[in-house]
């Protein structure tokens, strides 16, 4: 573990320094909304922020993602690939959209057929990840293995200190790369100390929910349980949950074609919360109503990650909860599994 | 004076609610309720007439009710309707998407909801804990800050135009202010982009819909939007294209609006859903107007005034139409 720092004022400093080697992505806004875009003047990186509207998971996995292009030829057709990725540097991502990446990668990389793209993509990215000295009211990342100055899933975790951010490697890659950033001095050991009482500090403030640890046992007894229909009922089907979630991955692969025989494979993200997601050729589809598909974000999530992958797939980053327009609250779907569960147990 | 109102109203809902469901009149309420964060609200379903205190009244109920009843529904159903609920509905039962029998309109004054989005935006990124409305201020309270908002400028630019306070049509009207004379709409809000040159009509689009991730929300929210397969979701063979793309998402914001045109009742439920912050009204502004100029036509107010996509007259202007030689 390395310890660094550098003065607020000279956050260009590092970025131009990182930019010698790297593609920088990192916060920025737009129109008032926070994004991850990739950073080509140091001035628009908007580092004072909560987190960002859509998760930095737009980098690992764009809306759209071209997989490969091709065009027709006299003989067959020609594939063109991509370009190699590129390094990147991700800065000032959450602690908890870092572990999404994590989520990223067990899924992607699980069993048989491992998805290259985002999986080479990830060798390529080294996260520099920012503590959050503000948690919101609706972050629960504590409850689910995290926490807002976690550094499992980063290279490199920055704790923004009075004038000043440290950066703390705790990964090979990330040491290797503060090593060598010239315009990081050593970190001021005095205040080292402080930040951890900091940093816990804040931690401890976050309220916990209890109980998601087993959450996937009390699932197993409650599929058909009328609480489903609760939250089904006033939910709108749409996909702000799921796309503006750090670990939700889904996508629908097109093709689109140019009228000179050109064309590119595609994919796009998708959601288990339209009803087309599960639509088969044949004209049927396995869940015709809200109330399955409610149920399978909740399912996915919290009994088939931590079934199939031993992990909990919810980093507990809260958008869900803001971005839901009927104000639907997982917090009080967790709540609902808790009472359903003791009431069949009971 | 408005808080006041607003509370009078939300206590009446209550009783009313409660009332109805005790004499099993309705067999079902829908309401809001409080979201689970500042300025959301959020749809309720009561059939428990000891439950009715969950329901509320206040300026963040910006979701259009109306969503929420279809036409295979049986149930009796009591419905807190605001203007633009009330006008939906009266739409809808035009289209034939609803029966009138089953439902019982609980009519209530509206004094206009807030506009969130434009809310976030003057609040930055920061979390609001604490929001509250008194008299003609907003008063937004931060884990280190404090702000207070005129309330007239954020009221959603559509509640301002509204003519229809209350519903045209209802069953039961609660609160004892008069509904307000309708006012001419003279669609001024327009003048702006009105005015702009085409290239930076085009700009100003690409600014707003470039955005958009393609949640659906605006569609899932919006009363008239009922198809069971969306243009947009035409899959056999393929209609448009469904990337967030700008072309896609202008392509799909236009089709939309354009399959809402003489049918869409000014609710704002579409933008203010959006998790973007996009405004989309200033297109369904714009055809409202054309509506209202070429057919002297605006959805939701009566039952008998068949709206203009569902007629046909051989007489309605077409100077649009290429003549060929
Ligand atoms: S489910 Fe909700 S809280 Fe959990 S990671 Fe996704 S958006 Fe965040
Ligand atoms: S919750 Fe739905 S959209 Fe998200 S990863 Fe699971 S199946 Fe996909
Ligand atoms: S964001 Fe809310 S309304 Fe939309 S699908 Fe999710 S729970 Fe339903
Ligand atoms: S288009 Fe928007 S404003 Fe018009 S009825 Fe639909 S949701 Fe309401
Ligand atoms: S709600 Fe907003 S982001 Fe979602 S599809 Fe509609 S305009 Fe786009």
């Amino acid at each position: 573990m390395v310890q660094k720092m550098i003065s607020k004022e000279k956050i260009s400093d590092l970025i131009k320094e990182l930019q010698k080697e790297f593609k920088v992505f990192g916060p920025v806004k737009e129109e008032g909304v926070v994004l991850f875009k990739e950073i080509t003047d140091a001035k628009e990186i908007c580092l004072d922020y909560s987190n960002s509207k859509i998760p930095a998971k737009s980098v690992l996995f764009p809306m759209i993602d071209t997989l490969f292009s091709y065009k027709k030829e006299e003989k067959g057709v020609k594939i063109i690939e991509n370009p190699p990725y590129e390094k990147t540097v991700i800065l000032g991502i959450r602690p908890c959209d870092s572990m999404g990446f994590s989520l990223f990668k067990i899924f992607f990389s699980f069993g048989k057929y491992k998805d290259p793209l985002i999986l080479n993509r990830l060798e390529n990215i080294t996260l520099i990840g920012m503590g959050c000295l503000e948690p919101r009211t609706t972050c629960f990342c504590t409850s689910v293995n995290g926490g807002p100055f976690n550094k499992e899933s980063v290279d490199v975790l920055i704790t923004e200190f009075k004038d000043n951010y440290y950066l703390e490697s705790s990964t090979d890659k990330g040491e290797a790369l503060i090593k060598k950033i010239k315009s990081l001095t050593d970190a001021d050991k005095g205040d080292l100390a402080k930040i951890e009482k900091l940093q816990k500090d804040i931690e401890s403030a976050i309220p916990v929910i209890k109980g998601l640890d087993s959450i996937h046992t009390k699932l197993d007894g409650l599929f058909d349980n009328p609480m489903w229909q609760l939250d089904a009922q006033g939910c709108l089907g749409c996909g702000a949950c799921t796309y503006l979630c750090p670990t939700c991955h889904c996508f629908d692969v097109l093709d689109e074609n140019k009228q000179d025989g050109s064309g590119r494979r595609i994919r796009i993200w998708d959601t288990c919360q339209f009803p087309l997601f599960t639509l088969e050729t044949s004209g049927h589809n396995p869940r015709t109503t809200k109330l399955p598909r409610v149920r399978q974000r909740i399912y996915h999530k919290f009994n088939y990650y931590p079934k199939n992958y031993n992990i909990i797939g919810c980093v507990g980053c809260g958008r869900c909860i803001i971005n839901c327009p009927v104000g639907s609250d997982i917090r009080n779907i967790f709540m609902s599994v808790e009472n359903s569960s003791s009431k069949t147990e009971g | 004076m408005v808080r006041k109102i607003i509370d009078d109203i939300e206590k009446s809902i209550r009783e009313t609610a409660k009332k109805l469901l005790e004499e099993g009149k309705v067999d079902l309420i829908i309401g809001y309720t409080k979201g689970s964060i500042p300025l959301r609200s959020g749809p309720c379903f009561i059939t428990d007439a000891s439950k009715t205190d969950m329901l509320v009244w206040n300026q963040s109920c910006d979701l259009n009710l109306a969503k929420y009843l279809a036409k295979n529904d049986d149930r009796k159903i009591g419905i807190i309707s605001k203007g633009c609920v009330g006008r939906a509905i009266v739409h809808l039962i035009v289209e034939k998407q609803l029966n009138r029998e089953n439902i019982t309109i609980i009519g209530i004054p509206c004094e206009g909801v807030l506009n969130r989005a434009k809310i976030m935006v003057e609040i930055g990124d920061k979390e609001i804990i604490e929001a509250d409305i008194e008299d003609d201020k907003i008063i937004i309270k931060g884990k280190d800050f404090n702000k207070t908002l005129p309330l007239q400028d954020y009221i959603n630019q559509l509640c301002i135009t509204c003519h229809y306070k209350i519903p045209p049509i209802s069953d039961i009207i609660l609160g004892n202010k008069k509904p307000e004379k309708p006012l001419k709409d003279d669609f001024k809000d327009l003048n702006e982009i009105e005015s702009k040159s085409s290239k930076d009509k085009i700009e100003y689009f690409k600014k707003e819909l470039n955005r958009c991730i393609r949640c659906y929300a605006c569609r899932e929210a919006c009363p008239m939007c009922y198809c069971t397969l969306c243009f947009i979701d035409q899959n056999k063979p393929v209609w448009f294209g469904k990337t967030a793309d700008i072309s896609d998402n202008f392509i799909f914001h236009m089709i939309r609006a354009f399959h809402v045109a003489g049918r869409c009742v000014s609710c704002g439920a579409c933008s203010s859903v959006c998790p973007m912050g996009i405004d989309l009204n200033f297109i369904t502004r714009k055809l409202e107007k054309i509506v209202k100029e070429r057919f002297d036509f605006e959805s939701g107010i009566s039952l008998e005034v068949l709206p203009p996509m569902g007629t046909h007259k051989f007489d309605d202007k077409q100077e649009f139409m290429i003549e060929e030689d």
